[in-house]
């Protein structure tokens, strides 16, 4: 047993060494296949549930009010919005937030309607305006130094109406709502509830001019913009004093949401009820 | 296994060396200004423009209110690192309105709504270019 163990316990050794010192065939050379180059791809898109859909950014749901102009004529007023602008000196100095915020909205809405034909001195008052504005706002140095640079073109006459409609167009809807306003998340959505509101309030006129009451159908229904006002001006402001043109705007703005998610054409007495409401706000100014 | 540890070390040095690819911000913000700029000629106004940055699969959504009456064109400008930008409008239901149908980093669909609503823009980050992690895409809504 014990010669048998020793010469199997030798066997193994033997056949540990012999493949110690057998060198073992080399393995074929195997031509690895073309790496599949990485693709940094990712599937398209399909439908998505309407409950997943979130908005990442609303500041582009407010059309602009020389859009509502083209929409307008689309819709066949042949109104100028401009030539019912009502004449207002409105003071943007020494306003809290949400009165400046309005106020430059109301502002940037008269500038960007009149911008071919308006008088160079007013065009550079409410360019002025604006500043102030923005100045109060906090918008920082840099749209500061922008509005000035373009209201010395204006004054010198060193730049077209057709350029200045472009700057201006970009100011109020690239520039502005990129804006931090020292984090007052408020004052984007309130400058653009100034200006929808004076451009709500001017296209019910054209419509009340023009007797086509329904012709506002397409252009004062729109209940998720009057939602996202009145998100900023009643929830996010709801930890401090309401001020009396915020106060306004929300009796406002409820009552055109009424309107907006009406079954149904406008009347006259709809028109004349957006007329009111707008008017009670921008009479504050 | 010599080769094999060079190849994996290789790897993991590539991958360590690689940097967090930030978005070029300006040169999709200038490729974009440029192309608004010029739509000016042909009737076209602005609505809005954003930025934002996005990794592989990745999308940002703007809500956005579109006039019956208007023609609307929503134009993009994907910085190069992307290799593949897509743009997407639903309506409030989930459903595609419009998509486009290129492969490219500058997408653009167009679109005239039948009655005013609201709708979700939906830009897609659909393919990066080699080595990249994320990219800059800008987007702008015109009008006319």
């Amino acid at each position: 047993m014990a010669h048998f163990g020793t010469g199997l316990l030798f066997a193994v050794l033997l056949s540990g060494l012999a493949g110690c010192t057998e060198e073992a065939p080399p393995p074929p050379p195997v031509e690895a296949p073309p790496a599949e180059p990485v693709k940094n791809e990712a599937p398209p898109l399909e439908a998505i549930d309407p409950a997943a859909l979130k908005s990442d950014d609303d500041a582009g749901l407010v059309p602009s009010v020389r859009e509502t102009q083209k929409a307008l004529d689309a819709a066949g007023l042949n109104t100028q919005l401009a030539t019912l602008i009502v004449e207002r000196d409105i003071d943007v100095r020494n306003q809290n937030l949400d009165n400046a915020a309005v106020r430059t909205g109301v502002i940037i809405a008269d500038l960007l309607l009149t911008v071919k034909d308006a008088e160079k001195e007013k065009m550079v008052a409410n360019l002025n305006k604006v500043k102030v504005g923005m100045t109060q706002l906090n918008g920082g140095q840099d749209i500061i130094d922008t509005i000035d640079d373009i209201s010395g073109r204006v004054q010198g006459d060193a730049i077209t109406r057709e350029n200045l409609l472009k700057e201006l167009d970009e100011l109020s809807g690239a520039v502005i709502p990129e804006l931090e306003f020292n984090g007052q998340v408020r004052v984007v959505p309130l400058i653009q509830a100034g200006s929808w509101l004076e451009g709500a309030n001017l296209v019910a006129k054209a419509c009340k001019q023009a007797n086509n009451p329904a012709a506002a159908d397409n252009l004062l229904k729109q209940p998720a913009v009057v939602d996202y006002f009145i998100r900023y001006v009643k929830e996010e402001g709801s930890d401090k004093a309401p001020a009396a043109i915020t106060e306004k705007l929300d009796a406002s703005l409820q009552v055109l949401k009424g309107l907006s998610t009406k079954e149904g054409s406008f009347t006259a007495e709809d028109i004349d009820t957006v007329i009111k409401t707008t008017d009670d706000v921008l009479a504050l100014l | 296994m010599v080769g094999r540890l060079f190849a994996l070390g290789f790897g993991l040095v590539l991958l360590a060396g690689a940097p967090a690819q930030a978005g070029d911000t300006s040169a999709a913000e200038a490729c974009l200004r440029t192309k608004v700029w010029d739509g000016y000629a042909e009737g076209w106004g602005i609505r809005t423009m954003a930025t934002t940055t996005l990794n592989l699969g990745g999308t940002r959504n703007y809500l956005v209110t579109l006039y019956k009456g208007n023609e609307y064109k929503i134009e993009t400008c994907g910085d190069d690192h992307f290799a593949n930008v897509d743009v997407y409008l639903y309506d409030l239901a989930g459903q595609v309105v419009r998509r486009d149908e290129t492969s490219n980093r500058q997408p653009v669909i167009t679109f005239t709504p039948e009655k005013t609503a609201t709708y979700y823009i939906v830009l897609h980050a659909r393919e990066l270019a080699a080595g990249s992690s994320d990219g800059s895409v800008s987007m702008a809504v015109t009008y006319r």
